[in-house]
């Protein structure tokens, strides 16, 4: 089991033309991972698979983020999120994520697939303060059930004052 | 295993000659490279058959467990990185249309990380994405315009019925309210008049402290006089007991001949001792009588301020009334003109309704309800009924339009009854009649403009004149 990092102030960003592709399996462990993946994260690829992918959660991140999200590809569609990374040396480093469903010949779900772009500035700017102030929710709440009600409720409050699904509004920034 | 290890431990032979060392050399190299070529080769089907999925259409699997510095590392990552393209390239395409096709243009296909051809690809799937979306959207609103106009032309009637209704509550609720107000106005205009005699009540009651609190400060004066008085006759008692005493002490000196006057000395002397009582229980009255009117001074203060007080709470009583009555005099006045203007409302939806009616007899055929809706006349239809007898003949019949509304009112009605005559016989086949209908329809409409604006001008007219 690999331990978290402490978060430290240092920023890593992701190039321009690259993205971060991983794959999971259905409970969110990593089975692979490329060479961006491993370069970002700070991580060997040997670290990495095997391994639940929140091992780059960063505290930063309300967890009503990953409910959606989670609620989303188990619905079996497509999310797009914006998302704080930790990496192995404490840094940050803030990706634009799109996960998809992996179905077999069959149909039947068998994993999640991620691409991970580097974001504009401003978007991250923008949704850093929304972040912030569903954490602040979050911890107000205590944390628990109660947290995340309170923290999805500001959110879907966010979003029906701006008249926006929670997509046009990601694709919107 | 080792295949080197294994071939360099099998020497057998203790003084290795250099025949031996060359021979045991060739033998291990030999070995390594055919180790070598071995794994390579292992690996080297690993990437075929990653490759060969690939080609059948299998982006899913990847190549992992990679080991840095191995010769087919970096082939084994470039093969990923290749996976990798496609893949992503795959799904963005589909997600891009898969929104398009839900009328969801936002949702583009994003060409970033992906690289080369790939990535001018994706610059023409978007073109693709984008017109269909649009396409989506302009056959969801087509779609969309039709449902709505066979809603709207489906349940006009019914929708401008519910607003008759809706309007006939309102009016009835209106002239309620109305009521109420005109009740208000009349109850404030009652309180105004109780205050106003409250206000001369206690007018008179602080000018009535005030006189009595003069008197009492006059008999607490006189009183006082009194108190001297007394002090006057209680000396001038002293006095006269003194005197008395030394005559009686004279008579005594003077022997049998004093003893007449030695009588009169004691009468007087007893006399003054009575005056001497008398003023001073006087006095002691006088006294209760002081305390008894420096207490009515202090009350009669305390009146007097307190009257004052009501009297300037009671006035501000009185101006908060006053507004009250004209505010509830105002309301009254807009309530009216609301109502007024809700019974004009009405009329006009009856007067709508009915024509509305006549175009739905060229649809039903003059056998329909709307047929026999349509025959009433401009005296008997609902607008009539409200105009020759009811509350427009009540309520607006002194004011100058009035009079102009009966024949527009009736030009519609008779065209109206002309144009449904002209439906017996082959007119669906004959354009004349058909734009003969059309003409009267049309006279109809004009006419029908003038009655909604002569309605308009007979509520405005009543309220300038009121
Ligand atoms: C394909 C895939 C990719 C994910 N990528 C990330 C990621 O980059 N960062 C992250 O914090 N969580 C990611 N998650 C979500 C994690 O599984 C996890 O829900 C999250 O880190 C929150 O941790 P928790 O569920 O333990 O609270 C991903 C999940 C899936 C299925």
């Amino acid at each position: 089991m690999l331990k978290r990092p402490l978060p430290t102030q240092q920023e890593r960003v992701l190039g321009e033309d690259d993205f971060i592709v991983s794959k999971t399996d259905l409970k969110g462990i990593i089975t692979y991972g490329n060479r961006h993946f491993i370069q970002m994260s700070g991580y060997s690829e040997r670290e990495l698979l095997g391994t639940p992918h929140s091992i780059l959660r960063h505290p930063d991140m309300p967890r009503v983020v990953f409910r959606l999200l989670w609620d989303t590809i188990q619905a079996k569609r497509e999310i797009c999120a914006y998302v704080k990374n930790l990496a192995k040396d404490g840094s940050f480093y803030w990706v634009f994520a799109n996960i998809t469903p992996s179905f077999d010949r069959n149909g039947d779900l068998i994993g999640y697939y991620s691409v991970r772009r580097k974001p504009r500035a401003e978007a991250v700017a923008s949704i850093a303060q929304i972040y912030q102030a569903l954490l602040a929710e979050e911890r107000k709440a205590g944390d628990g059930q109660e947290g995340m009600k309170a923290s999805l409720a500001l959110l879907n409050q966010t979003l029906e004052r701006k008249g926006l699904s929670y997509e046009e509004f990601v694709f919107g920034l | 295993m080792l295949l080197g290890a294994g071939w360099a431990a099998s020497g057998p032979h203790p003084l290795p000659t250099l025949a031996w060392s060359l021979g045991g050399a060739c033998v291990l190299l030999l070995g390594l490279a055919l180790y070598t070529a071995h794994r390579i080769l292992t690996a080297l089907d690993r990437l075929t058959g990653h490759l060969k999925a690939a080609a059948a259409g299998n982006l899913e699997s990847r190549i992992t467990g990679i080991k840095a510095g191995a010769a087919t590392g970096e082939l084994a990552w470039a093969i990923n990185d290749l996976l990798d393209q496609q893949e992503a390239y795959f799904r963005e395409v589909y997600s891009a249309f898969e929104h398009a096709t839900r009328g969801q243009t936002f949702r583009l296909a994003m060409d970033q990380g992906l690289h080369g051809a790939f990535k001018e690809a994706m610059v023409r799937v978007n073109i693709s994405v984008e017109s269909l979306g649009q396409v989506q959207m302009m056959a969801l609103k087509e779609k969309l315009i039709s449902k709505l106009t066979d809603l709207n032309s489906g349940n006009l009637l019914t929708n401008l019925k519910s607003i008759q209704e809706y309007l006939m509550n309102m009016t009835q609720e209106m002239s309620i309210v109305g009521q109420l107000s005109k009740e208000t106005a009349g109850d404030a205009e009652a309180s105004r008049a109780t205050i106003e005699g409250l206000v001369a009540d206690l007018n008179r009651v602080a000018e009535m402290a005030v006189a009595s609190d003069a008197q009492v400060r006059l008999l607490h004066e006189k009183s006082d006089e009194i108190h001297q008085i007394v002090q006057v006759i209680t000396e001038v008692a002293d006095r006269t007991n003194l005197l008395a005493l030394n005559a009686a002490i004279e008579a005594a000196h003077a022997g049998d001949a004093g003893k007449g006057f030695a009588v009169v000395a004691e009468e007087v002397r007893t006399l003054s001792e009575n005056t001497k009582d008398a003023a001073a229980s006087i006095a002691k009255t006088l006294q209760t009588f002081g305390q008894a009117t420096t207490q009515m001074i202090s009350d009669s203060e305390q009146v007097k301020a307190l009257a004052e007080g009501s009297r300037t709470a009671v006035a501000e009583f009185r101006t908060r009334v006053l507004k009250f009555a004209g505010s509830a005099t105002t309301s009254f006045t807009q309530m009216s003109r609301a109502q007024d203007l809700s019974f004009a409302t009405l009329v006009k939806v009856d007067h709508f309704l009915y024509k509305q009616n006549g175009y739905r007899v060229i649809h039903q055929g003059t056998a329909s309800p709307e047929a026999r809706a349509v025959q009433s006349d401009h005296r008997s239809c609902r607008l009539g009924t409200w105009y020759y007898e009811g509350q427009g003949a009540e309520l607006f019949s002194h004011v100058p339009s009035y009079v102009r509304l009966e024949a527009p009112h009736a030009d519609v009605h008779r065209n109206i009854h002309d144009a449904v005559a002209q439906l017996s016989g082959a007119w669906e086949r004959n354009p004349a009649t058909q734009s003969l209908i059309y003409a009267h329809f049309e006279a109809a409409e004009r006419a029908s403009e003038t009655v909604m604006s002569t309605i308009d001008r007979m509520v405005e007219e009543r309220h300038r004149l009121a």
